[in-house]
């Protein structure tokens, strides 16, 4: 066992902080304010980081990777999100939607997809849920007809992000069997966001107006190459990605910077030596560590070939609630200015907590619910029944 | 002991909320004045309604439901409060019998930048002029009077000749908040003395009057949760049928109920007890901690729409939010509270 960073990693991480300091602007915040800037900012970083080779790093080189070890792919994921995602969008291209591509994707469709996402030029967005398929995401009912050498398209996505970043492409589940059992007939086709009959509505959100949409898709036509591994049987593709997708965020990186911005905040303010400040804080940071320790633990996993999914689930569980933990407490130690957002000119620490608690407020929800971890917890990890 | 509100009183509750179900978001400050609420706390002989702080924390709990916002806090407790607790019998006949009537609107400003809470020392001095800032002061845009806690004691500034800027805050969704720059600003003494006893019994009542605001916002927030996990169906059930769903639901349910007598008896011991802070102090601190847990699990349950801002539920989360970090947060009361207790106290 060896809790640290081999020199090589650390060298790395050193090296690609300084990157980032120099090229994330003091305005960014993140891909879900309303600032023009956003957009073109991720795209340019994410061409620079691809072309040092730091984007897809963690790729095989026949892919436009360089092979790196999972732990640097980590080392990427903390700093990043520690700084809001400067990837914006595309850290989702790296952890899953390309990873899926290699692993059940033809040779042309790889020869397709894979370079634009490893040079950093392509915005992909994940279109699975729908207005009645959210926790139950197998109900789904988009419909996808089969016409021999193309798919007919219609039906609802919902909370779609990045959709009007506005995304190109999107990974969008579909039912091509509606006679079959619920998991079997669905299937995932690859859909260029530009095809006539997509209609993207923003869904306006306590964060802000960014944050996810609305997909409509009308008739829209989408050529039989672009399906993702075998028809009727996406749903095992699905359970592949979430996994992937789960361990591919490190959410805890943010909160540790957050604690970290409180620390200043308290020591500015004179509060350092508050028994109450200090109960508070330690109490966020061991949250933290516990957090960080149990994703090393899924990472660690992956490192020796292994499919975290239980473990996945369980650092998911400490990552979102420690998320939302910091927002409360961050907002209880400004005291009453705490309800001043960013922009606001008595906002402590420029509003960054209030936007940190209101942006965390459906952490337990994104990407899988706290219930549906806990089920997975319950029910594959510990074999307990069903509920009824 | 009797824990049933009187018929008055439940006579009361009804018709505010009749009042809220029937007002939505409109401007409905001339109608809360027509109904007399303003005047709720403001003694009979200068023009109010003489009646206690129950009454008051009833129709704020019922507005609370909107929600809907008002100045009634902000004048007929903050303001209305400080005057007739502290002022002469001049500035009570100057004032009272207006803010009675919620013709004249008013607020009391406390904070300052450096202040951890409303509890901290202040630090703006001066008799007869004021500079300086006060941040975060309920409804500073419309106010015709403004009651300022300064070091020497509490000032009095008329906004209609002073010199005052007023920069609107961007808060969370709820009361508007101001900031107040002074600028060698003619005020005038409220009554005489350092008007620190004055202050935290306005603030106590204040308290638990915005509990009450808060209590109302969750109760809502409640039958949301409970009618959406009642109607959303995954996995081909319902989703309040899922243990983990119903529990989030009765959570709420138990919490709710304790904050609610919690403040109502706040509320009574105010005007009753020997040493009512205590019951404010066990209230705030209880119910800081329960709605924010509340609130998680209403959020939880509605799944990513309740997130949205075309859901009514983001309105609610924002009143208890604006509630949990004014008046004191947990740490400062739960420190009120074991002092009460007799903690620090050698044998
Ligand atoms: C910020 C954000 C970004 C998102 N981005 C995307 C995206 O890019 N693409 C995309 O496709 N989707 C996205 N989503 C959607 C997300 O995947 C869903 O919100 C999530 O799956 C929950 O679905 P729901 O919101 O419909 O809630 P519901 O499924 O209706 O759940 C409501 C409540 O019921 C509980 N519940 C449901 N079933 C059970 C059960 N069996 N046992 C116990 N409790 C249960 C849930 O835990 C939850 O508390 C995003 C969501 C958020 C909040």
């Amino acid at each position: 066992m060896d809790f640290a960073f081999t020199d090589d990693e650390e060298t790395f991480r050193t090296e690609l902080r300084a990157f980032l300091d120099s090229e994330v602007p003091d305005w960014w915040r993140g891909m879900f304010v309303d600032d023009e800037r956003a957009m073109p900012f991720t795209r340019e970083l994410c061409s620079k980081l691809a072309g040092r080779g730091w984007l897809t790093m963690a790729w095989p080189p026949e892919h436009g990777g360089s092979g790196a070890s999972v732990w640097k792919q980590a080392i990427v994921r903390e700093e990043m999100w520690a700084r809001e995602e400067p990837r914006g969008p595309q850290y989702m291209n790296l952890n899953y939607i390309g990873p899926l591509i290699m692993r059940f994707g033809s040779p042309d469709q790889q020869a397709r997809f894979l370079p634009s996402m490893a040079r950093g030029e392509v915005i992909w967005c994940q279109g699975f849920s729908e207005p009645d398929a959210g926790s139950d995401l197998a109900s789904l009912i988009t419909r996808a007809e089969d016409r021999g050498d193309h798919f007919v398209v219609n039906g609802q996505k919902i909370w779609t992000s990045y959709a009007d970043a506005p995304a190109d492409w999107c990974l969008l589940l579909v039912r091509t069997d509606p006679a079959a059992p619920k998991h079997r007939g669905i299937s995932i086709l690859l859909v260029d966001m530009t095809t006539p009959g997509i209609t993207v509505r923003p869904i306006d959100t306590m964060a802000g107006p960014h944050e996810f949409n609305e997909v409509f898709l009308d008739d829209v036509i989408v050529p039989r190459d672009c399906l993702l591994g075998e028809q009727d049987h996406g749903w095992d593709l699905v359970v592949a990605g979430l996994t992937f997708e789960r361990v591919g965020i490190a959410r805890y990186a943010r909160a540790g910077r957050v604690i970290e911005l409180l620390v200043e905040y308290v020591n500015d303010a004179g509060l350092g030596d508050d028994p109450i400040v200090r109960d508070r804080l330690a109490d966020l940071y061991a949250r933290y560590e516990a957090a960080k320790v149990l994703n090393y633990r899924a990472i660690s996993m992956q490192a020796a070939g292994e499919v975290p999914t239980i473990e996945a689930s369980v650092a998911r569980i400490h990552n979102t609630q420690l998320e939302q933990a910091v927002g409360h407490v961050g907002l209880e130690l400004l005291g009453p200015a705490g309800q001043l957002r960013a922009g606001d000119r008595w906002a402590p620490l420029r509003g960054e907590i209030h936007r940190y608690w209101t942006r965390n407020i459906p952490s337990t929800l994104a990407g899988g619910s706290l219930e549906i971890q806990k089920n997975i917890v319950a029910q594959r990890g510990l074999g307990l029944p069903r509920e009824p | 002991m009797n824990l049933e509100l009187s018929d008055e009183q439940r006579l009361l509750a009804e018709t505010a909320r009749a009042f809220v179900d029937r007002h939505g978001d409109d401007d409905a400050w001339p109608t809360m004045c027509d109904a007399g609420w303003p005047a709720l706390l403001i003694p009979e002989e200068h023009g109010g309604a003489g009646a206690g702080l129950l009454d008051l924390a009833l129709v704020c709990e019922a507005l609370g439901r909107g929600p809907i916002g008002s100045p009634l806090i902000a004048t007929g407790v903050l303001a209305a409060l400080s005057i007739a607790l502290a002022g002469t019998h001049e500035q009570q006949d100057r004032w009272l019998p207006a803010l009675a009537t919620g013709t004249t609107i008013g607020t009391l400003a406390v904070l300052e930048p450096g202040m951890r809470d409303e509890w901290d020392e202040p630090r703006m001095s001066g008799a007869d002029r004021l500079s300086g800032t006060k941040i975060l002061v309920p409804w500073a845009t419309r106010a015709d009077v403004i009651v300022v806690v300064t070091v020497d004691g509490l000032r009095l500034v008329e906004m209609a000749s002073a010199n005052v800027q007023i920069d609107e805050h961007a808060g969370l969704d709820g009361d508007p908040l101001a900031a107040v720059t002074f600028d060698s600003t003619v005020a005038e003494s409220l009554g005489t003395g350092d008007g620190a006893v004055t202050v935290a019994v306005v603030l106590d009542y204040a308290a638990v009057a915005s509990m009450a605001y808060a209590i109302g916002a969750a109760e809502r927030a409640l039958e949301l949760t409970v009618q959406h996990a009642k109607d959303r169906e995954q996995f081909g059930r319902a989703i309040g049928s899922f243990q983990a769903v119903a529990h989030r639901c009765a959570e709420m349910r138990a919490e709710i109920d304790a904050c609610r007598y919690l403040a109502y008896r706040a509320a009574w011991a105010l005007e009753h007890a020997t040493a009512p802070s205590e019951a404010v102090t066990t209230a705030k601190s209880y119910a800081n901690e329960a709605l924010r847990r509340v609130f998680l699990h209403a959020h939880q349950v509605h799944g990513a729409m309740g997130f949205t801002t075309e859901h009514p539920l983001h309105r609610f989360t924002q009143c208890a939010k604006a509630f949990e970090l004014s008046y004191g947060g947990t740490a400062r009361h739960r420190d009120r509270l074991a002092t009460a207790m007799g903690l620090g106290r050698r044998a």
